[in-house]
């Protein structure tokens, strides 16, 4: 370009205010000031070509007064005398007409939009990410517990109900295995209330022997009229596409995301500009809330501004004090880390006791509930002693908020994987399935007749028991606690003050929930069903407490990265539930007496027999795909696809970071241009104000008129010879 | 669709269409907001394009700005006196730029048009004092105010000249994903 060549020849001396070398300046400046307002926008003249179909969007998108836009679209409607292009244009504006129409009618049938909407105006990006978090799980809930309706339980019930002969073809060695073949869960026809109730709230009795767990499906093989439905395996193969289901949609949704992260450079960079420009929500209403929000502002500039006083500090201190610092921070972590395993020991011992001991009533109740208790009590204590702990540790106010979440992710997480942990260990008597109390059938029989159910249950406790602290949190502290903040105005309470919705851990609470989900679903297929009412249960629940007890949170969540972050924990959620889908399908021996995999040795083998049943084509074409002639170079090529699209992802990244570089480089030639005609200007009226000054003395120069402007001289070459003479 | 509403002429609302982004409907029900205002200085019959200008007392009353501290600033860019006094025209423009479909490129514009207290086309340090305080209701200290602004200067300055301009402005919007959330005014 030709200002940067200009920029490189007299750049060494930039405040050498030679009129002569200035020679080779200014070619192409029209003024100093720019035309800021229309530099970005290059419409500043409505476009005479344009499409009809631009033109609405055009006069839309002009920075102008409205009576000019107006203006400007009565000259363009003047412009089309053409009868016939007058009916194309009138067909493609009632076209955009109906779209709009259309687009805004359907903005009603998305789920909640306005209602989120709402919570965003009134309380910010933070908590409307939850919200918008909690419908994408509802609608996640709602197609899979329709794919395993539509697989799995509809048939199931039709071919119940119509009484079909169920091929159970014993072929498998009974060697000694016949004691474990009896499972009879069914409860007696009489029943109190009292246990009714007990039966639906812990899963067993009536409960235990319904659709809901995996022990009531059968291995039936259906075939009437050519057509024939292999129901167990319609149960794996509808287990295995609605993790994949899953797993897709999350990706998608981070896909999203993930693109809005990169592009804004991860968005930490041009944090105080970011604050103050965009920092204000003009969607706010309501005195209280400003205030709230002005106070918020303030709370995070200064927050931000200690940072980076903690960082000077940091930085300054001397070997012995950093030293000291590090190791009281190692100490902080092992304590934590203490503290973490003391609750997952905790954990481990409640399950063992509770799934041993066998009594009934209200006791018993309990007792099958200790798990969840446990869990739930170490979720709530944990986090609250390591927040205790951080104050001591001394990080930036960022780094404790990541740490706190990173903790609490971990333990939640954790703790459900030793619950599961535990729970193998008994079923399987520690993973040797030959010895002791494993003996006969590969698996405990004694306690656990149907250990597919057992471990369903256990996740619809867990679900249940989830569901009923939240709402018991709810009407037994946040509202007593508005109630009281509200109307008793002594220190205490007003130090207490509002409840505040706080975001992570909310969200941490979602991705345990749809972790158990994910987890009990090859046990208990209607689980995800169940839990779509509980998230829209929970969707009314949170907005109800939201309006009427919380106030906003002082300390936000920056929303986009927080998105992201999001669905990182629910796809580690995720795969936690897949290692447990994975293993129980292949390693541990199904039930003898319940479900639809009695005579496999394993809950895979389902799929090699039905391959086996396939044409000798397909059954070729398979082999061939999962043959290694086939795998290998798939595997190579889509390593060769992923270095592609990262080595794509970085070529942009450095094109924007060198792109705005070029722009800082081209606002300083500006800059420097202008610059120089200040001073050439200076310089020209001091010569003119001195005509005693001898010329004779300097080159002479035969522009001696002052009116004579180098800038609009447009005929003047910068590479001309400045002493013709 | 019938048109049963006699207050503009089909011309005018194909105009307003064209104009702003709003459908026929949220055109209508701006209006009857603007009137709502002022029902004796608004007349129904807007055919003829009666001048009505309502002063910014009225315009800073309504409830979406009442406690908005830019509001005055928000009044004066989209007004064409600049002084705050809107037409209807200014209404459903400012209404416009402030809804969710208006594209960023022109949010930007007008924001730092708001942001511009002294109309310079440049955002200086005084304009972002002032912008500050109004933040945070001039609760932050001197010190701490001045901390910021070099900050903010620092940070989104591109050609170094010690203030702000339209395209520094810009280019920093363009790193800013919650920008379209937060300019938006929902009426």
């Amino acid at each position: 370009m030709e200002l940067r060549e200009f920029n490189n020849q007299v750049h060494p001396s930039p405040d050498y205010p030679s009129p002569y070398s200035s020679q080779h300046s200014l070619r192409l400046r029209t003024g100093p000031t720019q035309d800021t307002s229309a530099v970005q926008f290059d419409w500043s003249s409505p476009p005479e070509d344009a499409e009809d179909s631009n033109e609405p969007q055009n006069l839309r998108e002009l920075p102008l007064h409205m009576s000019l836009k107006r203006a400007v679209w009565q000259v363009q409607k003047m412009k089309v005398p053409v009868v016939s292009s007058s009916w194309n244009i009138k067909r493609s504006k009632t076209f955009h007409r109906f779209c709009e129409v259309a687009k805004y009618i359907l903005s009603y049938f998305v789920l909640w939009n306005r209602g989120i909407q709402r919570i965003g105006g009134h309380f910010g990006g933070g908590v409307r990410s939850y919200f918008l978090f909690l419908r994408f799980l509802v609608i996640l809930n709602f197609l899979s517990s329709l794919l395993i309706a539509a697989f799995v339980l509809i048939p199931s019930i039709v071919f119940r109900s119509m009484k079909f002969n169920s091929t159970i073809a014993l072929t498998v060695n009974l060697n000694g295995t016949e004691s474990c073949l009896h499972y009879d869960p069914k409860p007696d026809a009489l029943m109190v209330f009292y246990t009714y109730f007990l039966d639906l709230v812990s899963g067993t009795g009536f409960m235990e022997y319904s659709y809901l767990f995996y022990g009531y499906y059968n291995n039936s093989k259906i075939e009437s009229n050519g057509f024939s439905y292999n129901i167990p395996l319609a149960y794996l193969l509808t287990a295995a596409f609605y993790f994949l289901f899953c797993l897709i949609c999350m990706i998608i949704r981070m896909g999203g995301t993930a693109r809005l992260v990169v592009v804004t450079g991860g968005g930490a960079v041009g944090g105080y500009s970011m604050l103050v420009f965009t920092g204000w929500d003009h969607g706010l209403q309501g005195d209280r809330t400003t205030k709230l929000k002005q106070n918020n502002l303030r709370h995070r500039l200064q927050v931000d501004l200690e940072e980076e006083r903690l960082k000077k500090k940091a930085a300054s201190l001397t070997l012995g004090q950093t030293v000291s610092l590090y190791a009281l921070r190692v100490f902080l972590n092992l304590v934590v880390l203490i503290l973490i395993g003391a609750a997952f020991y905790g954990i481990a011992e409640a399950t063992q006791f509770s799934q041993s001991r066998k009594t009934t009533g209200f006791v018993g109740l309990l007792l099958q509930y200790l798990p969840s208790m446990v869990i739930t009590a170490s979720n709530f204590v944990v986090p609250l002693l390591c927040d205790k702990i951080a104050l001591l540790e001394k990080y930036s106010p960022s780094t404790t908020v990541i740490l706190a979440l990173l903790r609490a992710v971990f333990l939640r997480l954790v703790s459900l994987g030793v619950l599961l942990y535990t729970l193998w260990e008994q079923i399987t008597c520690k993973g040797e399935i030959n010895s002791g109390n494993c003996e006969p059938c590969s698996y405990y029989y004694d306690q656990y007749k149907c250990w597919e159910t057992r471990v369903g249950q256990e996740m619809y406790k867990l679900t249940l028991f989830d569901f009923l602290i939240t709402i018991t949190t709810l009407i037994l502290v946040e509202f007593p606690r508005r109630i009281v903040v509200d109307h008793c105005s002594c220190k205490l309470t007003q130090w207490v003050g509002r409840q505040e919705f706080l975001v992570a851990p909310n969200v941490l609470a979602l991705v345990y929930s749809q972790t158990v989900v994910w987890t009990g679903a090859l046990f208990c297929p209607l689980l995800p069903f169940i839990n779509t009412i509980k998230f829209i249960f929970f969707f009314y629940c949170k907005k109800i407490t939201l309006f009427q007890n919380c106030q906003p949170a002082t300390r936000n969540f920056r929303s986009t990265t927080s998105n992201f972050f999001f669905l990182l924990v629910l796809l580690f959620g995720w795969m936690l539930s897949s290692v447990v889908l994975l293993y129980s399908v292949s390693k541990i021996h199904p039930s003898y007496g319940c479900g639809p995999f009695r005579i496999y040795p394993a809950m895979w083998e389902v799929v090699p027999e039905a391959v086996k049943m396939l044409s000798s084509s397909s059954k070729e074409f398979l082999f061939y795909i999962g043959s290694q002639k086939c795998s290998i170079p798939l595997f190579i090529f889509s390593c060769v696809l992923l270095c592609y699209v990262n080595v794509l992802t970085s070529v942009h990244g450095k094109s924007v970071a060198l792109l705005r570089s070029q722009c800082k480089l081209e606002q300083r030639d500006k800059q420097f241009l202008v610059r120089q005609i200040e001073e050439l200007n200076a310089t020209m009226q001091n010569l003119h104000r001195e005509p005693q000054q001898p010329l004779r003395e300097t080159e002479p120069f035969y522009h001696t008129s002052p009116q004579w402007n180098q800038y609009n001289n447009y005929a003047f070459d910068p590479n001309e010879d400045p002493n013709p003479y | 669709m019938g048109n049963k509403q006699t207050i503009f002429t089909s011309q005018q609302l194909d105009a307003y269409q064209d104009c702003t982004y709003f459908t026929r409907k949220e055109i209508l029900r701006r209006f009857h907001r603007y009137r709502d205002l002022a029902p004796q200085l608004v007349p129904l019959d807007y055919k003829n394009q009666p001048e009505v200008r309502l002063p910014y007392e009225l315009i800073g009353s309504m409830p979406e700005l009442k406690d908005n501290p830019f509001r005055q600033r928000i009044a004066e860019v989209f007004s064409e006196d600049g002084e705050g006094n809107m037409t209807l025209d200014d209404f459903l423009d400012m209404f416009s730029v402030l809804s969710e479909m208006a594209p960023r490129d022109l949010k930007a514009f007008y924001a730092f048009k708001i942001y511009d207290f002294n109309n310079d086309d440049f955002i200086c340090k005084s304009d972002l004092e002032k912008t500050l305080n109004k933040l945070t209701r001039n609760e932050l200290t001197e010190d701490e105010v001045r901390m910021v602004c070099e900050k903010v200067i620092d940070e989104a300055d591109l050609d170094n000249d010690g203030r702000l301009s339209l395209e520094d402005f810009q280019n920093m919007i363009v790193r800013a994903p919650d920008f379209l959330s937060t300019f938006h005014i929902r009426i």
